[in-house]
């Protein structure tokens, strides 16, 4: 974290529960415009938990988060949208729309926006050339490996040019190669002023760039440090 | 905090309103809901079309029943028996008394002679009954036609009554039983339509939108998806409200179809209509009628979709 840079993200005791199970506990974090961040601990320590407060998929139990200085407890259902299009999000599960092309899953993000429809061409293009997807435009995903999914799932979320770019396990699905190709898209991504938060417990990943490491253990932040 | 609070959010992609590709982007997935799941698009199609029939058939039956209650209405008309033996010289100031009372139309006289020679032509194979009598037992009387607008039961009694008033005359007749129990059909009519026209488009609200809800669970997962990468619920929705909108029209339109070729083909080949009512030809819908249909079809389609996604695209 670079002292006097501006906070994009602020976690002040967060808590998450479900029922009586409880996912995350005082959590309190600050990523700077342009950190790298990597959320990592063994499967079930809140990784993915912390994500999805972060772009509204889920809402903390107690606590405050504010992203780019908006109150996410606070924020008006109207205006979540326009919060979630400044974030570029790479789910587990890939989350791609079955019923649409590859081109037109990347695609639907600057559809959303109201961008034009030569400049959607153009991106969606180049974004899915730099995830080697540049062939497979008019393909289904079913038609796709895991590892393809994966890299649709990478170039949707980058495809808008976040502010925030949240990955969630981006690399678990693939080989050295393609993990390596997505990653110099998110070092790119970042090198252009985007902030990354990578949940992974991939610990290879931490030697690729220079960032901060928060370890999470059931559910509470157990160490900070830098790469 | 507090200035922390008041940073606005940087602008990294447009905020978006609806321009060419937004509407080019929409159009797409309403042909994609469609072709995707045809299934539903023609099942909530034809539930429109058929309540639209319904609705429809009712109209007609509605529109040409109240034109014939209305032509009867207009041959509604007041006699005013005179009292037997009443002088010559009193008959014409009481016809014009008579004719200055508002309500009143065009008023002729009935001698005693040619109200039985009117009797004598209904009873003409009968003759015989009326061979017994003396003298001629039947009044002279004014039969008074009214205005327009006034053969309402409300308007008429009083007039009546003031008929009634009159010296010379004896009695005043207008079919008061028949207009009661014809009055009381006309509302009973009217209540009927309505509670049938309000229960059918009521329960094709009801199906449309259940059709709809069937429509949003196939596509749950997508309509996550879209939400998750910013899609705005007027992105989301305005698909379907176009769609089910298509499907209100396309209802309507067929409805309307199916509705005319059966009129023509059962009652425009009927050469006497009047075979089937007293009076009046059987109209067909007007175009506008026709064309409230269509917009009914739409309207249908638009509050079906609102129900629909509003509870399920509740937070």
């Amino acid at each position: 974290m670079t002292t006097g840079a501006e906070p994009v993200i602020r976690m002040f005791h967060v808590h998450k529960r479900y029922g009586s199970q409880i996912a995350l506990h005082d959590i309190n974090l600050t990523v700077v415009k342009n950190d790298f961040v990597f959320i990592t601990g063994q499967s079930g320590a809140g990784k993915t938990t912390l994500l999805r407060l972060l772009f509204l998929d889920e809402v903390v139990s107690e606590g405050q988060i504010l992203v780019n200085g908006v109150h996410l407890q606070r924020i008006r259902r109207a205006k979540i949208p326009f919060l979630r299009r400044n974030m570029g999000v790479v789910f587990q599960d890939f989350r791609l729309i079955h019923s649409y092309t590859v081109y037109e899953n990347v695609a639907l993000v600057l559809e959303t926006a109201g961008r034009q429809k030569r400049y959607i061409q153009k991106k969606v293009r180049q974004v899915l050339r730099m995830v080697g997807l540049e062939d497979r435009l008019g393909t289904y995903p079913q038609r796709l490996s895991g590892g393809e999914q994966q890299r649709v799932a990478v170039a949707r979320a980058a495809v808008g040019n976040p502010l925030i770019l949240l990955a969630d396990e981006p690399t678990g699905n693939l080989d050295t190669t393609a993990a390596d190709m997505v990653f110099e898209l998110f070092r790119q991504l970042h090198t252009q002023g985007t902030t990354v938060i990578v949940a992974t417990h991939d610990s290879r990943l931490f030697e690729k760039v220079h960032g901060r490491i928060v370890l999470l253990n059931h559910g509470c932040v157990e160490s900070k440090r830098t790469t | 905090m507090k200035n922390f609070l008041t940073v606005k959010i940087p602008r990294g992609l447009p905020r978006g309103g609806f321009n060419l590709t937004t509407l080019s982007s929409i159009f797409q997935r309403v042909r994609r809901n469609i072709s995707t799941s045809p299934h539903l698009h023609w099942a909530a199609t034809a539930t429109i079309a058929f309540s639209l029939l319904i609705i429809g058939t009712f109209t007609l039956v509605y529109v040409n029943v109240n034109g014939l209650i209305k032509s009867w209405q207009a041959n509604i008309r007041v006699v005013a028996y005179l009292q037997d033996g009443l002088p010559e010289g009193r008959r014409a100031p009481l016809e014009q008394g008579l004719a200055k009372l508002y309500g009143v139309g065009e008023i002729r006289y009935v001698s005693k002679d040619e109200a039985m020679n009117r009797l004598k032509g209904q009873v003409k194979h009968r003759l015989s009954l009326l061979e017994g009598l003396r003298e001629n037992p039947l009044p002279a009387s004014f039969e008074i036609r009214l205005v327009q607008g006034w053969q309402s039961r409300e308007r008429l009694d009083p007039l009546v009554d003031q008929i009634k008033q009159f010296a010379g005359i004896d009695d005043v007749e207008y079919g008061q039983a028949w207009l009661r129990r014809f009055s009381q059909f006309i509302a009973f009519f009217r209540l009927v339509s309505l509670i049938i026209g309000v229960l059918i488009v009521a329960a094709t609200v009801f199906v449309s939108a259940n059709t709809i809800k069937l429509t949003l669970c196939t596509k749950r997962q997508e309509l996550e998806i879209m939400s998750l990468v910013g899609a705005t619920d007027a992105f989301i929705q305005t698909p379907f409200y176009i769609q089910n909108m298509i499907e209100g029209l396309l209802g309507g339109v067929i409805a309307v179809g199916v509705l005319f070729g059966t009129y023509k083909l059962f009652i425009g080949g009927v050469e006497s209509p009047h075979l089937l009512l007293s009076s009046g030809d059987i109209a067909f819908l007007s175009p506008a009628a026709c064309g409230a249909l269509l917009s009914a079809g739409i309207l249908i389609g638009w509050i079906g979709s609102f129900l629909s996604l509003k509870r399920f695209l509740r937070p």
